[in-house]
């Protein structure tokens, strides 16, 4: 099955402790949520295979704790990011307000400047909303990023949020097509070298 | 899962955060902070020597931090304990974390990763032994066919 995946993007989820990223996380890997999810340690991981519009490919997601305390570790997951998920809590204007925050520390330390960034307003199964949809958005649309809100308790929003960050990341040229050309230069050097391309070039990439 | 144990530090983030910790040592007051984030990226490193130097000070501010910071340094303690490939030890970190909270997925997570590591380490051993014995068992046997045929 492996030949069928397309490329491995590099996600990243970012924002305030407690705004639901790991909530975000365990719901689209695997189905599940925990009432009482508890602190992330530094840095936590999954894989995900997700298919959207006839590509395959493998997600390998990076979920950082929003605790100050790791602040200045965290950015060293940053490197090499092709997608960003910037998460806040729609019942939390503080944790809205410091999305300005965490865009400039992506800014700052991602090293692939047209990385694609998704606004996440999180938590709308809740009652004491105190950031509406609009301003949500319109916070997004300013910083040229996606927006969905979502609720990793009763699923809304989820599955779509990273469909969408990955419909936008293989639309965006040269964000993740360094593999591929890896693939073309060992073809093309088997060509050169007169002989038939073989598999070994192929496959030792494709992952 | 396994690039949680796998992912290497970058050597920039190494020296930077060495020499806050060794600048701060100089000045006679080391803070916890910069001691735990020293110690991170030790653990994270792809030498055995930085992961071991990482383990003794996560083990010294296990030994004095509250409990809030403890879950942090246990969970290293537990990655850094992996990843030099002792593994009972690292499992002894994660069960005395899981005692406390029980229900933690990314802990529980790494409980997979460490014993499927351990499952491993200990089929390797069985085929190197088991090659042993084959090996040992085939010159026996080549031994006991000359004696048969000096007969």
């Amino acid at each position: 099955m492996e030949e069928d995946i397309l490329t491995t993007l590099k996600i990243l989820i970012i924002g305030e402790s407690g705004v639901g990223k790991s909530s975000l996380l365990l719901r689209f890997t695997e189905d599940k949520f925990n009432q009482d999810q508890s602190l992330t340690i530094g840095v936590d991981f999954k894989t995900k295979k997700l298919t959207t519009e006839g590509n395959t490919v493998r997600l390998a997601i990076w979920d950082t704790a929003g605790q100050e305390r790791f602040r200045t570790l965290t950015p060293s997951y940053y490197r090499d990011a092709q997608g960003a998920i910037l998460v806040y809590d729609v019942t939390s204007q503080p944790s809205f307000a410091k999305l300005d925050t965490w865009l400039s520390e992506l800014d700052l330390y991602s090293t692939k400047n047209n990385i694609v960034k998704m606004v996440v307003g999180n938590k709308i199964d809740k009652e004491n909303r105190q950031v509406s949809r609009e301003d949500g958005l319109k916070f997004a649309r300013r910083h040229a990023a996606l927006f969905i809100e979502s609720s990793a308790k009763t699923k809304d929003g989820v599955q779509c949020a990273f469909e969408e960050l990955v419909q936008k990341i293989i639309q965006t040229p040269g964000l993740w097509e360094s593999t591929k050309s890896n693939k073309t230069i060992s073809v093309d050097d088997d060509e050169q070298a007169g002989r038939a391309p073989t598999c070994a070039g192929w496959q030792c990439n494709a992952i | 899962m396994e690039e949680i144990l796998d992912e290497p530090v970058s050597s920039d983030d190494l020296k930077k955060f060495e020499a806050k910790y060794y600048k701060e040592l100089g000045n006679g007051l080391v803070s916890k902070e910069s001691t735990f984030n020293y110690a991170w990226c030790l653990v994270r490193s792809k030498y055995a020597s930085d992961i071991r130097k990482g383990i003794l000070f996560l083990e010294d501010l296990f030994r004095d931090g509250n409990e809030k910071e403890r879950r942090d340094y246990m969970y290293y303690l537990a990655i850094g304990h992996a990843k030099i490939r002792e593994h009972p030890k690292a499992l002894h970190y994660i069960r005395q974390f899981l005692t406390l909270e029980p229900g933690n997925q990314q802990v529980q997570n790494l409980e997979v990763i460490v014993k499927k590591r351990m499952e491993r380490d200990g089929m390797k051993g069985m085929a190197i032994a088991g090659g042993l014995v084959v090996a040992v068992g085939s010159i026996v046997g080549l031994g006991l066919v000359a004696l048969a045929k000096k007969k």
